[in-house]
């Protein structure tokens, strides 16, 4: 079976400064992958070259058959399809929660407005914040905003999702609604890439665990394998700081 | 000879007619010439108290010979400098505001036969000791810019070692001596004679220099035909007496005054009520210049503003260089500029509202566009990302999340723009835009009122500024 996202020789440069080194990554259909690594491994801005919010430097990046690196690949179509949620949610705040979701399927005609407010309405529900359709962004907690950030990207029915640390910036207690919607979403199905420092929902959801340091994919396996057996010293090293700390 | 030159004249008017039939029949049918004259040249031309016409010698003189040959005029007080200007873009067909006939200015226009015998004449203070121009030897002299009597002085100025201070128009000048900052003025006798007649604290001293003679003036090789109907009219005039009633009426021992208002009309409240048709014509004026160069300037700086946060290093660059210029420029040399640079280079008319309001569109517009610039960059980046995430193109990206956030931050700096391009409108009366302060300034020619009326003025601007920022704010309210 053709990959889903196929990475290969992945190169990053800002300037002089080289932060991916080369990676070559295949994600298979409705496969989660947990991206794992101390700060400053790269691992957020491999994520951002999926959708190429970040210009790749070299190599190239397969999605769906098309070559993201490719200029005459239409990057506006290609994301429609790659739901992307970030650390800081970036609601649009001068609207309310349920504009801000069909802001996108309307403006891009994907469906009329009814229907882009029925499926609005679905997926509150589906994150467990039907109540809040007519609040602004700014009223909601972390936890909430992160929950329609998820159903705002969901709203263009994407079959791939990047969670870029998504619950990084929360409130403890706010955690696991988040990780809740993000496992049902794995379990219905959806190919995702999540960069994340959430261990127990890499260790139950992920299908396989990437761990990247200093620019290099360092060691990729089943969770069991990298949290039991783990193999690079790098590695050990890591889970040995973040699941004693 | 006489013979000879009226013959050909007359060949050339029929040659005219016979060319022009079409456009002759109109003007048989009473043709309309456009006249440009000095805001205030008294006694020559200045505004009547009604606030409505222009009066004045070269006033009076050109409608009786109107009236004589069959034509209508349209007077249109431009100011002196700007009235040339305009003929020499052929945007008017002759000016008549007290031009002294001399070899420069015919290079460029043809003159009438001579109206009026002037000379140019020193003026001092009344307690002044100047006698002579000997008496001038290092001293300070006031002047005004363009004027036969501003190139005697500069053409004595080394002889005396004088040194120079130029002003737009003549009370100014005048001010400069009675304040003591000059010791004298040079200006048309005539006109400084009727000055201080009408309270003008100063005395005439010495003899009347350069010898000049006025005349009425088209641009060369156009309007012969208007040439010889104003030579016959004044011709006739002058047979017939009315030259000499009309020079008298502005003259003679029983001239009426230019500000011959009672008492009561100087309160305040009176000058207020004698020219509120004046101010409220210069009132919409402003207004329009406002509303129009704010529309204008807040879609050019929005435009300017995206291209320099475009995603494109040629559009930045654009964008940045255009902001350069035009924030760069004092807005005064931009207007002189547009309205006066670019027709001498290119022989096109731009009449001089649409220049105003091109000046301040450029130069308002590149405000503008800086700070909608700043606008857009201080909406997180986050925002852009998020937009661009989910499938939307770059151009909706930004009309429909980080516009109108950018717009919430830059309203502070709309209204702001917008109270300073209403207060720039003024600066626009230096190209002769009849707005509120050039209003301001013929009044006070007329009436020397200065303390009274540019109190007025300044209440007036106060007054527009506060129903716009109220407005804004009310505007403001209903975004947020």
């Amino acid at each position: 079976m053709a990959a889903k996202i196929q990475v290969t020789n992945l190169k990053k440069n800002y300037g002089s400064n080289e932060v991916l080194k080369g990676l070559d990554l295949s994600v298979a259909e409705k496969e989660v992958v947990c991206m794992i690594g101390p700060s400053g491994s790269g691992k957020s801005t491999f994520l951002r070259c999926l959708n190429k919010l970040e210009d790749l430097t070299s190599g190239s990046i397969v999605v769906d058959g098309h070559d993201i690196s490719d200029a005459k690949t239409d990057l506006n179509v290609i994301r429609q399809n790659i739901g992307m949620v970030f650390q800081h949610f970036n609601l649009f705040p001068h609207v309310t929660v349920l504009e801000n979701i069909i802001l996108a399927p309307v403006e891009l005609k994907k469906e009329t407005r009814e229907e882009a407010v029925e499926e609005a309405k679905r997926l509150l529900a589906q994150v467990g914040l039907s109540d809040k359709a007519d609040a602004a962004p700014n009223s909601l907690s972390g936890g909430q905003k992160q929950r329609v950030a998820i159903a705002r990207a969901l709203a263009m029915k994407p079959d791939i999702m990047l969670f870029d640390e998504p619950t990084s910036a929360l409130d403890p207690e706010m955690v696991g609604d988040v990780l809740d919607v993000m496992k049902q979403l794995a379990k219905d199905g959806m190919t995702m890439v999540v960069v994340t420092h959430e261990m127990g929902f890499a260790k139950e959801v992920a299908d396989r665990v990437v761990f990247m340091a200093d620019g290099y994919i360092l060691e990729s396996s089943t969770p069991d394998e990298i949290f039991s057996h783990p193999k690079n010293d790098r590695t050990k090293d890591f889970l040995n700081k973040v699941l004693n700390a | 000879m006489k013979k000879w030159q009226s013959m050909i004249i007359t060949f050339m008017f029929a040659c005219g007619v016979g060319l022009f039939l079409h456009s002759s029949q109109v003007s048989a049918a009473e043709k309309t010439y456009t006249i440009g004259t000095d805001v205030t040249y008294a006694p020559f031309e200045y505004q009547a108290e009604d606030g409505k016409s222009y009066v004045g010698i070269d006033m009076d003189i050109m409608r009786a010979v109107a009236k004589e040959e069959g034509f209508k005029v349209d007077i249109k007080a431009l100011g002196f400098n700007a009235a040339v200007q305009a003929l020499e873009a052929n945007q008017i067909d002759g000016v008549m505001a007290g031009m002294t006939v001399s070899p420069e200015r015919q290079v460029k226009f043809d003159f009438s036969e001579s109206y009026y015998d002037a000379g140019v004449a020193m003026a001092v203070g009344t307690n002044s000791t100047i006698k002579s121009l000997d008496d001038l030897k290092g001293k300070k002299v006031a002047i005004k810019v363009g004027t036969s009597s501003a190139e005697f002085v500069n053409s004595i100025k080394k002889q005396y070692n004088i040194t120079t201070t130029t002003f737009d128009d003549s009370s100014n000048m005048y001010d400069d001596v009675m304040t003591g900052n000059s010791v004298a003025a040079f200006d048309d006798k005539p006109v400084l004679a009727y000055g201080i007649k009408n309270g003008i604290k100063m005395k005439i001293v010495g003899e009347t220099y350069e010898k000049g003679e006025y005349g009425f003036a088209v641009k060369k090789g156009t309007n012969k035909e208007l040439l010889t109907k104003f030579n016959s009219g004044l011709k006739k005039l002058k047979a017939n007496g009315e030259y000499k009633k009309i020079v008298d009426k502005y003259t003679g021992t029983n001239a009426k005054s230019a500000n011959s208002n009672s008492k009561s009309s100087r309160t305040i409240l009176g000058l207020l009520k004698t020219n509120s048709g004046t101010l409220f014509d210069g009132f919409k004026q402003t207004m329009l210049l406002t509303i129009v160069a704010i529309v204008f300037a807040t879609v050019l700086g929005i435009i300017l503003g995206m291209m320099g946060v475009a995603p494109n290093k040629w559009l930045n660059g654009l964008s940045s260089t255009l902001i350069y210029i035009f924030r760069g420029l004092p807005l005064i040399v931009l207007a002189f500029f547009i309205y006066i640079g670019i027709p001498n280079l290119t022989g096109t008319k731009i009449p001089a509202f649409v220049a105003g309001i091109i000046t301040l569109t450029l130069n308002e517009g590149a405000y503008t566009a800086a700070f909608v610039k700043g606008g857009i960059k201080a909406v997180d980046n986050g925002q852009m990302e998020a937009a661009r995430s989910l499938g939307l193109p770059y151009g909706k990206a930004m009309m429909k999340v980080i516009m109108p956030q950018g717009i919430k931050i830059m309203i502070p700096s709309f209204i702001n723009q917008f109270i300073i391009t209403l207060k720039d409108t003024s600066i626009l009366s230096v190209i002769g835009i009849l707005e509120l302060t050039q209003t301001g300034k013929i009044i006070i020619a007329r009436n020397l009122e200065g303390f009274k009326m540019w109190l007025i003025i300044a209440v007036i601007y106060l007054v527009i500024i506060t129903l716009l920022t109220w407005l804004s704010n009310l505007v403001e309210r209903k975004i947020k």
